[in-house]
């Protein structure tokens, strides 16, 4: 008995871990450059933060997953939560913002934790379109995807316009202070690693995170078995988008501006993607939160191992290599579970 | 029906035998089918029923032995191939595409179609509707299926068979669904069936229906042919005997029990039915259950067995009217978590779909309910929780490897005992079992009515329902009979029997109350 109650990694998880290695191992033999081994931590720190990134919204796409929902809105609530954080900005320091001047920590705060409200709300909002309304989590998160990205950019020109007097569908951030969550490695990274073990705590030690495997699994059982659906729906769903929240404010720290029509677009896939890699089921009731974190490790090792063997940017290939590792993962795991 | 049985059979199974890991489905069986005969197969469940079927309309084709096909050998290899040689089935549960028109399902793929290769939906639907007309099936062939009753529903496969030219039909126990009225008008259609000359292999373990029907008999069992039997030369007691192996004695239960204080009483209770001719799903309930008694509730389907037992669990679909009394105290169920915190326990009727958590662990399943007593500071205990599971498994002698093993790796009477523990720990002082020994197999049901016993005594209220009349009779203090919604008798133990249960389950809304 380890500490979790059961053993910390599944096979599965072993055997991504494995994978990471063996791809941490190609890439160093194949790569021209020799990148990996000239500036090992270099790479590392790049990997750490690009995989930080990812995982933590992937975090909140495999609780709702697990929950036995879809979470289709994230990379559109990176982009909202990232232009809402620069909104708050904007209205509570404008000069600063349009003067390039330190905006100071109060501010900075004060729009984090707006951020997070709102990231709050729209949770509730999807949890409430699909208990109380009875939409299916696929249309009610659509909406979501369509919707907040368009509403982003309202925000954002309206504000602009008031503001800075001018309409722009971008809102820069030069603010060293705010900008520093994202630049430096560690932030995201420990950000990233304190959810990984809040969410395994959440799902595999409290009754809530039981009830969240349960709803996944059985909805009806669990209804008859007197545990309140509606309720553990509703905190997976605002898991979903807190963490989406916290992606988008790190975001935008790190582009230095925000700009809602193409900051984390498609980004809500790249989550599911590494939640299944990670071994979620997408029928419900299966998953953890190392394996999520280990299946965006995984992902974002391929993506700079390819990038760096062929040695063209990694956004090129990003797509076609997420897709790939998405067939090849699931195939595998429904090939090992049918001998 | 005279056919000799110096001819050649037109089905003739030899030496059949079927393997899946770790168990013989079928073991050396050899049976004959003669043309023109209705052939009964009976047996307890896991007796091989399903599997012999499967064999013959080529769902199973890795078996050892011959099927022959008048005086011929064949091997099918998939379904159409059996269809193509006439042999039609129709399981259990309907192999229907709802959303599809009757006709569409009834020419699934074979679809007619006109000179231009679209489909030619006219000349579907009206050989549908001939179809469907020789066969009492008032339906208009345009019709979803999933509109369709289920009576319907089995007409429309039926219809399917036909019109395949179907002269061998499996029936898997096609009457489990229906009402009175569309099992005679089942039986008059298998008749008409008959006068075409369609064999037919009738599976059920109904011995009214078999021994209505059927020209021969055959028994399974434990995958074995035990025997078989012309009808004229044997008796429903002798049919059931080899069915089970032994007669079945009534499970005897010691000393009678002596019921306590009041503990549930339901006041004219009556459950809406919304857009429903009959208006009420349940109409002017009124019961009493005392601690340490079993009271059965007895109804055919459709009769609100189960709707009663969801109103006093606080999970019907429309919220009923009238009142539940706990300990003589008005209680109000809007979610079963109400219903469990007033010591109120539901097993479902539908183990599978409602009961179990079928990718957990049997601890995971067993402490569902009490999670929130093994809490450390917010966190599940494992120490504690292991406890609760361990006790449970002791108490009620589940057989599993150990509480750590996948819940499916249980038998299902040891399913539904977990399933029964499960809610033993939440310490109710109601249990209500919605048919709970569906699917269970005999030995297991003389174990859980043995369990509901020794509960009772230890002063649990228990309201149970079943299907099966003998069960109720068995294990009930007094029996409750529920017709349309109504309750239309009450029985003590002593004085019910099956004929006066049916009688009264068979009572039309607003006949006469007796009691």
């Amino acid at each position: 008995m380890s500490l979790f109650g059961r053993s910390p990694l599944t096979a599965n998880e072993m055997g991504l871990l494995g994978a990471i290695v063996l791809v941490l191992v190609l890439t160093t033999l194949l790569d021209g450059n020799h990148n990996y081994w000239n500036e090992p931590w270099l790479s590392a720190e790049d990997i750490a933060r690009q995989t930080a990134l990812l995982g933590i919204f992937s975090l909140g796409a495999a609780v709702v997953i697990i929950a036995g929902g879809i979470d289709l809105s994230s990379g559109s609530m990176i982009a909202f939560s990232g232009t809402i954080c620069a909104t708050i900005m904007v209205l509570l320091a404008p000069d600063a913002m349009q003067n390039a001047e330190p905006l100071g920590l109060p501010i900075i705060v004060l729009a984090i934790v707006g951020t997070l409200v709102v990231g709050f709300l729209v949770g509730s909002l999807h949890a409430w379109l699909i208990t109380v309304v009875g939409l299916p989590p696929f249309i009610a998160t659509l909406a979501s995807l369509v919707g907040l990205r368009s509403l982003g950019r309202v925000v954002c020109e309206n504000v602009t316009e008031v503001q800075f007097g001018g309409k722009s569908s971008q809102i820069q951030i030069y603010d060293e202070q705010f900008r520093y969550l994202a630049t430096s490695v560690w932030i995201p990274v420990v950000v990233f690693v304190v959810l990984t073990v809040c969410v395994w705590l959440l799902l595999g030690r409290t009754v809530v995170g039981r009830h969240i495997y349960a709803l996944g699994g059985n909805e009806d059982a669990a209804r008859l078995s007197g545990i309140r659906t509606g309720r553990a729906k509703w905190l997976a769903y605002c898991i979903g988008t807190m963490t989406a929240t916290i992606a988008g404010i790190l975001f935008i720290g790190d582009q230095s501006v925000a700009d809602p029509q193409t900051l984390g677009r498609g980004y809500e896939l790249n989550a599911i993607a590494a939640a299944v890699v990670g071994g979620c089921s997408l029928q419900g009731g299966i998953g953890t939160a190392p394996g999520t974190a280990l299946g965006a490790l995984f992902l974002r090792v391929v993506i700079d191992g390819v990038a760096k063997i062929i040695k063209t940017g990694a956004d090129v290939y990003e797509g076609l290599i997420v897709g790939l590792v998405v067939v090849v993962a699931v195939a595998f795991s429904k090939f090992r579970e049918r001998r | 029906m005279t056919a000799g049985s110096d001819r050649i059979p037109l089905v003739s199974l030899q030496g059949v035998t079927k393997r899946f890991p770790g168990v013989v489905a079928l073991a050396d069986v050899s049976l004959d089918v003669r043309e023109g005969e209705l052939h009964s197969v009976c047996g307890e469940n896991g007796a091989g029923k399903s599997t012999l079927m499967k064999v013959l309309c080529g769902v199973i084709t890795d078996y050892e032995g011959d099927l022959v096909l008048r005086g011929s050998p064949v091997r099918f290899e998939r379904t159409r191939d059996a269809e193509a040689a006439g042999v039609g089935i129709i399981h259990q549960e309907l192999n229907l595409v709802g959303e599809l028109s009757a006709a569409a399902n009834i020419f699934l793929g074979r679809e007619l179609r006109n000179s231009l290769g679209l489909l030619d939906d006219r000349a579907m639907e009206s050989a549908a509707a001939a179809l469907l007309t020789e066969l009492e099936c008032h339906i208009h062939p345009r019709q979803p299926v999933a509109e369709l009753r289920v009576g319907d529903q089995q007409l429309v496969e039926i219809a399917k068979a036909l019109s395949l030219e179907t002269e061998i039909l499996v029936m898997d126990e096609p009457t489990s669904a229906l009402t009175t009225a569309e099992v005679e008008r089942l039986f008059r259609v298998i008749g008409r069936l008959r006068g075409a000359g369609v064999t037919i292999l009738y599976i059920s373990h109904k011995m009214d229906e078999i021994f209505h029907l059927a020209d021969r008999i055959t028994v399974l069992r434990d995958g074995r042919l035990v025997d078989t039997l012309e009808r004229r030369q044997t008796n429903p007691r002798e049919v059931t005997h080899l069915m089970v192996g032994r007669e079945i004695e009534a499970t005897h239960l010691d000393e009678p029990r002596q019921p306590g204080d009041v503990v549930l009483s339901v006041d004219r209770l009556s459950l809406p039915w919304p857009g429903h001719a009959r208006e009420w799903r349940l109409q002017d309930i009124s019961l009493k259950l005392r601690a340490g008694e079993i009271l059965g509730v007895a109804g055919l389907m459709g009769a609100g067995r189960t709707e009663l037992l969801e109103c006093l669990f606080g999970c019907s679909a429309e919220r009923p009217v009238g009142g539940i009394f706990l300990d003589g105290r008005e209680v109000r169920l809007f979610h079963p978590s109400e219903a469990m915190e007033a010591g109120i326990a539901l097993l479902t009727e539908d183990r599978k779909r409602l009961g179990l958590f079928d990718r957990m662990t049997v601890k995971e399943n067993l402490t569902m309910c009490v999670l929130g007593k093994t809490t450390v500071m917010g966190f599940v205990h494992s120490g504690r929780e292991n406890g609760f599971a361990v006790d449970s498994v002791n108490r009620l002698q589940i057989k599993t490897r150990g509480i750590d093993a996948p819940v499916t790796s249980l038998s299902g009477g040891n399913q539904q005992k977990m399933i029964i523990g499960r809610w033993l720990l939440t310490k109710p002082r109601v249990l209500l079992l919605d048919d709970p020994t569906r699917g269970v197999d005999v030995g297991a049901k003389a174990e859980l009515y043995r369990l509901m016993d020794k509960l009772c005594r230890e002063g649990l209220g228990i309201i149970l329902t079943s299907s099966e009349l003998p069960e109720l009779l068995t294990v009930c203090d007094r029996i409750l009979v529920l017709s349309e919604g109504r309750l239309t008798a009450e029985f003590s133990g002593d004085e019910a029997t099956e004929e006066k249960i049916m009688e009264a389950a068979t009572f039309g809304p607003g006949v006469g109350r007796s009691s």
